[in-house]
């Protein structure tokens, strides 16, 4: 009887630590959540940010279509009946403006995860190694830091074909460079710390000590830069469209429509005015939310 | 009043006091929580009085510095009591005022000379700033005045280190630098806050020497605040004991050195190793349970909690600041009987010294201080049963390592060779850049070595870790300083012993955590601590779970890099003890590295000291502590601040700066700063390894018989040449 009962304490101990340990995290993580929610410019950002979120996904379910045409009502001012007025197809500008986040926003997260994958990986390898595979590497990125962003682009593009997939592939390996210079002085700075002395000292592998014991520790520095470069491809993704090469007519996305529309700037400005609005004030939602976690990170 | 005024009333009516701290109390306001770091602090500095503030860290005595000078940081507010300087309340200075008042009155020498320094600006430019500043002077006479305050803190050269730059210079001559900015104004009160912590014992020594020599012309008062109490007996003449923000203790330095009359200042005295004590003598003293947390409730006496004489009473009541001798204490023990228990208040008027007697303890029991209770370890097998006779464990022959820096190729370990016997402690003096890091590294595999080998329990090592068998990695482990970088700041203190033993000792996953248990318990962290993250730890308990993790395959050799120099006194001591046990009962041998001779010589059996990346004496503990023994030696030791005040040994000054690893001195490296140089010999021919006893050598021309009579003949008994 006796060593089952000793059984059956041992486990209800490690299940008790398990859970005060859980507690323990969960504590550490709602301090940093508090303190999040008390910056107003995270908030604020946050909101912009979710708003247009939200109207990417559901905003037909409130708006007119964003497609319909209405021959009798082209270029309309704001109205009652048209808030942000008409295009010159006479479709409702409030509707294209409200529809037109969702390429925006399918396009720049998914590069910016790409080009922090990327750049993840490639920054942790040269900040890890040093030596003679940081030079290789950091001269390669050195080169692919001097191509013009949206001329490189283009050409790519020009090349392959202008598919979604493809203008994600391409702002994601165009801003790998740069995320993995930040990634790889972050990993520097960790490198020459005890704990990875000792991890080298019980014979880790180098994947091993990279992912397990790095990484974990220069998460901030990396969500930060994924929200600097999440403003930077909003940008990019509405210049490529605006250029040609993103979604074709009658797409309602921002980029597109103000390259479209753009020659009624002065007869109708609110055909181009709203939708590069909607663009500003993503680009300055998302930059909120980058100031407001390195401020509460650098605490 | 105006400043001239006052200034008046400084020097002609009665002498105010330099500074006057009445009932202070300062609170830090941090995650919306109010931690009272101060309370109700009262204390005195006469002009020209060197007053030491001792304690550990997180005591406060930071704070009442920056509260005396006015420098709080924002989230820190005065809730009550005064600061008085020369008899100005210094709260009520405007802003102007107080900018004119901290450049003409007072000073501050903070801890790391090297941040006190502008980086981009000349020295020069930086000490005639003040003169310009503060006295409006030309460019070119305030670079003369800079000029002469640099040779009044005896700079060599001054003309040259007034175009250098900062990082041109070395630790002790910033230090210099910055005295002779603070001491540019003439200041009346001048504050050093840990003012040589971080530099080498030689360097530490001429700073001291340099302020005590300062003291005799300037007439400044100085409240000096340290966590070395060999500092304060040595340069103050009162002494105030800072424990959780309360002065605990207050009084003349040698008397409440010599027969202390609070348990905490006795702790503190028993806890560190006192100079040439060794481990087979006793295991060291120490204090139980961990300093008390910023703001943490105490309940009665702050120190209650971990004093070993504390009664009933002293948990009731807090004891008042009372005159030592006389039997307020035990009056004061009775009053609290009385009265109803209020362990959590105190009550402000009592928080000055009752009574106008030189010295006070705030302890009900002062008079039992003496025979407290000691509080050491018993440390099971006796020490001296160890086999350390069998054969080497260890052998390095020749290491040679060499960094590049530029063009530049410094020579960190120079053809060291020594050998280690199995269980037995080797200790590695030296001072920062001497090679002792670097040779460590290169026994671990951390660094490769160039050349030589590193032969252990008769097997060739690789030099890098990564190339060497799992077998000889859980063989020999190292030990880091930094208690707040050795362990990952991701990982719970149980993920991190697990996937030690997981790696190291290789068990069967069922095991895993009855060793981890083991592990832990064996350096006596609670298994509690074992959910947190190393955020959430002490420092000692950090370094405990740091020494465990190097445990985990039952190493043969560890590697102690500076492992309890980061730690308060109280910590450090169970550190060292935990240390012994563990070699007794895990019968390892142990490279201890430290710059503190006293826990080297308590620690180690064979010591190796260490210069310009050569080994350049080795024997037993005893041999190389006494003559004859290398005149390097000779001078570290005698460079150390002892708490000792009847038998102070001469200091020996080491002539210049630390040579250039890129260019070493030829002949003898020691040459250039010796002081029992002998000519043409020491710079032209390289020393031969002399034998003082089978087992104790040295490199030096000087032979052994000669050495010591010339080593006896300047020991403090005889009267010294300077």
């Amino acid at each position: 009887m006796a060593p089952a009962g000793v059984v059956d304490d041992s486990r209800t101990q490690e299940m008790q630590a398990d859970v005060a340990a859980a507690l323990e995290q969960r504590r550490q993580r709602r301090y940093l959540v508090r303190a999040l929610l008390r910056s107003p410019t995270f908030v604020i950002g946050v909101l912009i940010v979710l708003f247009w979120v939200f109207m990417g996904i559901f905003s037909t379910a409130f708006t007119q279509s964003p497609l319909a045409q209405h021959p009798f009502a082209i270029l309309q001012s704001p109205s009652a009946a048209h808030w942000f007025g008409t295009d010159d197809l006479g479709r409702d500008v409030l509707a294209r403006t409200m529809a037109g986040a969702r390429t925006v926003l399918i396009i720049a997260p998914l590069a910016t995860l790409l080009a922090l994958l990327w750049g993840g990986i490639i920054g942790l390898i040269a900040g890890f190694y040093r030596g003679i595979t940081d030079d290789i590497i950091m001269r390669l990125v050195d080169v692919l830091l001097a191509l013009p962003v949206i001329i490189t682009s283009i050409l790519i593009l020009s090349l392959f074909g202008k598919s979604l997939a493809i203008v994600i592939v391409v702002i994601g390996a165009l801003f790998t460079p740069v995320v993995s210079r930040t990634i790889r002085s972050a990993v520097i700075g960790e490198r020459e710390r005890e704990y990875v002395m000792a991890a080298r000292l019980r014979g880790e592998r180098s994947a091993f000590v990279m992912a397990r014991e790095i990484l974990p520790n220069i998460t901030q520095p990396i969500i930060v830069e994924g929200t600097v470069r999440l403003g930077y491809a909003v940008f990019t993704a509405a210049t490529l469209s605006f250029l040609g090469f993103g979604l074709g007519p009658p797409s309602p996305d921002w980029g597109l429509t103000i390259a479209t529309e753009r020659v009624d700037l002065q007869s109708a400005p609110w055909t181009v005015l709203f939708p590069a609005f909607a663009l500003a004030s993503l680009v300055v939602g998302v930059n909120l939310i980058t100031d407001g976690l390195s401020s509460v990170f650098s605490k | 009043m105006s400043a001239v005024d006052s200034q008046a009333n400084a020097t002609d009516a009665a002498p105010a006091a330099a500074l006057d701290v009445r009932d202070l109390e300062v609170t830090f306001h941090r995650r919306g929580r109010d931690l009272p770091v101060l309370k109700g602090v009262t204390l005195h500095i006469e002009p020209g009085e060197a007053y030491g503030l001792v304690g550990e860290s997180g005591c406060g005595k930071t704070t009442l510095a920056m509260a005396a000078l006015r420098y709080l940081a924002g989230n820190g507010t005065v809730d009550a009591g005064q600061v008085l300087v020369e008899g100005r309340d210094v709260s009520t200075l405007s802003e102007e005022a107080l900018r004119k008042w901290r450049g003409e009155a007072v000073a501050m020498v903070y801890q790391d000379p090297a941040t006190a320094l502008s980086p981009a600006m000349r020295i020069g430019d930086q000490v005639a700033e003040v003169f310009r500043y503060h006295e409006g002077l030309k460019k070119a006479e305030a670079l003369e005045r800079a000029r002469e305050s640099l040779r009044r803190v005896a700079l060599p050269d001054p003309d040259a280190t007034l175009r250098r730059y900062p990082f041109e210079l070395s630790g002790g001559q910033q230090q210099r630098v910055v005295i002779a900015m603070a001491l540019a104004v003439n200041p009346h009160l001048l504050v050093l806050d840990e003012p040589t912590t971080g530099l080498d014992a030689t360097v530490e020594a001429e700073i001291l020497d340099l302020i005590e020599e300062l003291r005799g012309r300037i007439h400044a008062a100085i409240l000096l605040i340290t966590h070395n109490l060999g500092l304060v007996a040595h340069l103050c003449e009162r002494v105030g004991v800072l424990y959780a923000g309360r002065i605990v203790e207050e009084g003349p330095a040698r008397e409440l050195f010599t027969d202390p009359r609070h348990p905490y200042t006795m702790g503190l005295l028993r806890c560190a190793p006192r100079f040439g004590m060794n481990k087979t003598d006793a295991a060291l003293q120490t204090i139980p349970g961990t300093l008390p947390a910023l703001g943490e409730p105490l309940a009665g006496c702050v120190y209650s909690a971990r004093c070993p004489m504390a009664k009933p009473v002293c948990t009731r009541r807090e004891p008042d600041l009372y005159a030592w001798p006389s039997d307020a204490g035990v009056k004061g023990a009775a009053e609290a009987e009385a009265m109803p228990p209020d362990p959590v208040a105190y009550s402000p008027h009592h928080a000055s010294p009752v009574g106008e007697a030189a010295r006070h303890a705030r302890c009900y029991f002062s008079a039992q201080v003496p025979e407290m209770p000691q509080m050491a370890p018993v440390v099971g097998a006796s020490l001296e049963a160890r086999g350390a006779s069998s054969g080497d464990v260890l052998e390095i022959k020749a290491v040679e390592r060499t960094f590049k820096d530029g063009r530049k190729r410094l020579t960190a370990v120079h053809d060291v060779s020594l050998n280690l016997k199995h269980g037995e402690t080797f200790g590695l003096v030296g001072e920062s850049g001497s090679g002792k890091t670097t040779l460590a590294k290169c026994v671990t595999g951390l660094i490769a070595a160039d050349s030589g080998t590193v032969t252990f329990e008769g097997k060739l090592m690789r030099s890098t870790a990564g190339r060497r068998s799992q077998d000889a990695l859980r063989a020999i482990q190292m030990v880091f300083q930094n208690p707040d970088s050795t362990l990952n700041p991701a990982w719970s203190t149980r993920a991190i012993l697990t996937r030690s033993v997981r790696k190291l000792a290789g068990s069967r996953s069922g095991s895993v955590r009855a060793k981890v248990d083991k592990l832990s318990a064996d350096v006596r962290v609670e298994p509690r601590f074992l959910l947190q993250k190393p955020a959430d730890l002490s420092g000692g308990q950090k370094q405990r779970i740091a020494i465990a993790r190097a445990f985990a395959g039952d190493p043969r050799l560890v590697v102690c890099d500076e492992p309890a120099s980061a730690l308060d006194v109280s910590v450090q001591a169970s550190i060292l003890n935990l240390l012994v046990e563990l070699q007794t009962s895990e019968s390892v041998s142990y490279i201890f590295i430290s710059h503190d001779l006293a826990v080297v010589r308590y620690i180690s059996d064979r010591i190796g000291v260490m210069y310009l990346a050569e080994l350049i004496e080795v024997g037993s503990a005893e041999e190389v502590f006494n003559p004859p023994h290398h005149p390097y030696t000779e001078a570290l030791l005698s460079s150390i601040p002892k708490l000792d005040f009847d038998r102070r040994l001469q200091r020996i000054p080491l002539r210049g700066a630390m040579p250039s690893l890129s260019e070493p001195p030829t002949g003898c490296r020691f040459h250039t700063r010796c002081h029992r140089f002998l000519g043409d010999l020491c710079v032209q021919q390289e020393p031969p390894i002399q034998e003082a006893v089978t087992g104790h050598t040295y490199k030096c021309h000087i032979p052994p018989d000669e050495l010591l009579a010339a080593q006896l003949a300047d020991r403090p008994a005889s009267p010294v040449e300077a």
